[in-house]
């Protein structure tokens, strides 16, 4: 048992040693062009802002205090909210999506896939701009409700929270569907078959064996459209209009016009402290879920 | 004994492939039946229409006289165990078990005491929290059966129960299932490919070969009396003599003759067939003979099987010799033996 366990050891080792050589160059890739350039944002957040937009070094905490600031944590909330949402949204219609693809029949799955993903392979700015032509006051919805009849006030959709939602969801859902699909397409279809065999409708079979064991393909879709939303700047200023901010916009103005370098470091570090603290868990979450299974050894019988 | 389930004219068509056809069975109640073939001879696909997974192309079934045909999986009092056992991963062993019975609405004290009362059949008592990844394979096994044995169906299909298990437990599990079935009283349905699992198990087997039916009887009789060519191949080990037939008289392809009784409705090619284990040392004591050179001698610690290159038969003959008679007697290759057997053993196919 012992002995077993020692060349088991050398053999993990053997293995780390091997698979060191092999992502090297990718350590030395983020180390140079992220975490350097993080640690040098980081550092910034600590000193203060000269009177003409310059930086003065003395160590202060005060950027992280304004942070605190009603005004900045409100846009900081509302960019959670509008984060949460979008992710929201993106999980459920993504899985929807997934679902739907997996259990068609296999050979065409494939195909299917990637026209869920193919806007996904456009470019990001022409995605958003195509939804402002949509959504304009004389865009191509209104036009068709009154191509349709409606003659009526048509409500305000361009430049609107929802108009950022919906924004948000269409960039990422191809992210929640790829995410969802995964644990979907691995599922053994007997599975289900033994759940309805046991006594179950379709619904319970859904709920209560197909959807918990998917359920970690889409928390992690999930965190993917929230934390990419949250920092999201684009989409905002697009479909948001000039008055809607979220937290992305904020650092943004403060890089590139209040000219308050450190102020915009502080927020981008509390920004990324979220979206660590959030992958983090997800990740752990997701590790518990597969560990747990194979860890514990497997008594005879 | 009575009726449980009629299997009446059914068929399944997939596309232009008859997957099942035109099989018509009754299966007994307290019955073991085995359905057995090899893979494509449509036993699957009967069974996961008995379990309502496959609709019928035709036909009917028929559990306890109620047609069924048309009823969901989950309106049956049928209950299959899958040959991957399908447990929920998410769930421990009492969980998975619960299932059924939670879906049939039973209080909570009840579910607890069947589970509980199952467990401790299935001696998993112990497990009960695990969750099923933490399981062995023959553990895993025990969990699939207590959980669809718990809903006490009336009828328990089993999809290659014992396949993904070694060899010895395998054979200790074939026991074990007789004596669950027996001591649960329920009607056990069973599909697989191994001819000695069916065997040692089923009250009764159905060979099935391209959707059809080929023989159903009891496993002596499908062993010693097996209806065609076919299944006399497909059970067991069987010597296969090309004869001519001459009015009553059958000569072998060496021109020595051949006595067995023959029976109505075969023409001038047959096919004469003769077990291992009935063909004889003492060949001047039987009425057919065969005299060849040996080929080479397969050592089993249970007997020792000869094969003997009969002249102008292109198959060798394989003789079974008891390990006591194998060690009196040394059998070299080259040497010449003459095999003995009685016509009484002797079966005739047609060619």
């Amino acid at each position: 048992m012992l002995q077993r366990r020692i060349t088991e050891r050398c053999r993990i080792v053997m293995q780390d040693r091997k698979s060191l050589v092999l992502v090297a160059p990718a350590f030395a890739w983020l180390t140079a062009f992220m975490v350097v350039p993080c640690l040098l944002i980081l550092a910034l957040a600590f000193f203060r802002r000269g009177i003409y937009g310059g930086i003065e070094y003395d160590i202060t905490f005060e950027n992280f205090a304004m942070v605190l600031d009603p005004l900045y944590a409100r846009i900081f909330l509302k960019s959670a909210w509008i984060a949460g949402l979008a992710a929201l949204i993106a999980a459920v219609l993504g899985y929807a999506a997934a679902y739907a693809i997996a259990s068609m029949p296999r050979h065409r799955q494939p195909a299917l896939l990637f026209f869920a993903i193919l806007p996904f392979w456009s470019n990001y700015l022409v995605r958003t701009y195509a939804w402002i032509v949509l959504l304009n006051r004389e865009g191509l919805i209104v036009g068709i409700a009154r191509a349709l009849g409606f003659s009526g006030e048509m409500p305000q959709m361009l430049y609107t929270e929802g108009a950022v939602v919906l924004g948000l969801v269409y960039n990422y859902l191809p992210f929640v569907i790829l995410a969802a699909y995964a644990p979907l397409s691995r599922l053994n279809p007997e599975i289900s078959e033994a759940s309805r065999d046991l006594g179950a409708g379709r619904w319970t079979t859904f709920r209560r064996v197909i959807l918990p064991i998917t359920l970690p393909g889409v928390a992690t879709g999930f965190v993917f459209v929230f934390v990419l939303s949250i920092g999201n700047f684009v989409t905002p200023a697009l479909l948001g209009g000039g008055q809607f901010q979220m937290i992305g916009n904020l650092v943004y103005d403060q890089f590139l016009s209040a000219n308050d370098w450190p102020f915009g470091s502080a927020l981008s570090m509390v920004l990324i402290a979220v979206m660590l603290v959030l992958l983090t868990a997800q990740t752990f979450a997701n590790e518990r879920a597969s560990t747990g299974r194979q860890s514990a050894e497997p008594a005879d019988g | 004994m009575t009726t449980l389930l009629s299997i009446r004219n059914v068929e399944k068509h997939f596309g232009r492939v008859r997957a099942v056809n035109g099989v018509s069975l009754d299966i007994r109640e307290n019955e073991f039946f085995a359905l057995l073939g090899s893979s494509g001879s449509g036993k699957t696909t009967l069974l996961r229409m008995l379990a309502g997974f496959e609709t019928l192309s035709a036909g009917q079934i028929l559990l306890n006289g109620r047609d069924i045909s048309n009823v969901a999986p989950n309106h049956r009092p049928v209950n299959l165990m899958f040959q991957s056992y399908a447990l929920f991963p998410h769930m421990s062993v009492a969980q998975n078990i619960a299932y059924g019975l939670e879906m049939e609405k039973l209080p909570r004290a009840e579910i607890r005491a069947r589970v509980d009362e199952i467990l401790s059949t299935i001696q998993l008592s112990a497990l009960a929290a695990r969750k099923p990844e933490q399981l062995s394979g023959g553990q895993r096994q025990r969990v699939a059966l207590a959980r669809a044995l718990v809903k006490r169906p009336q009828l328990l299909l089993l999809d290659e129960p014992l396949g993904a298990l070694d060899k010895k437990l395998r054979s200790e599990m074939q026991l074990e299932l007789k004596r669950i079935q027996h001591q649960f009283g329920i009607t056990f349905v069973i599909v697989t490919h191994d001819q000695e699992e069916a065997l040692v198990m089923a009250d009764r087997i159905a060979i099935l070969q391209h959707g059809e039916l080929v023989q159903c009887a009891p496993p002596r009789e499908v062993y010693e009396h097996p209806a065609t060519r076919f299944a006399a191949e497909f059970i067991g080990v069987m010597n296969f003599i090309p004869v001519q037939r001459d009015g009553a008289k059958l000569t072998a392809a060496d021109g020595s003759a051949i006595h067995a009784a023959i029976p109505e409705g075969l023409g001038a090619d047959i096919v004469a067939a003769v077990r291992p284990e009935r063909l004889r040392l003492d060949a001047e004591n039987c009425d057919n003979r065969l005299s060849g050179r040996i080929l080479a001698t397969a050592y089993h610690g249970l007997d020792l099987q000869v094969h003997v290159a009969i002249p102008a038969m292109a198959k060798p003959m394989v003789c079974r010799v008891t390990a006591d008679a194998a060690e009196a007697r040394d059998f070299k290759a080259d040497d010449i033996l003459t095999l003995g057997w009685n016509s009484a053993d002797t079966r005739l196919f047609a060619a």
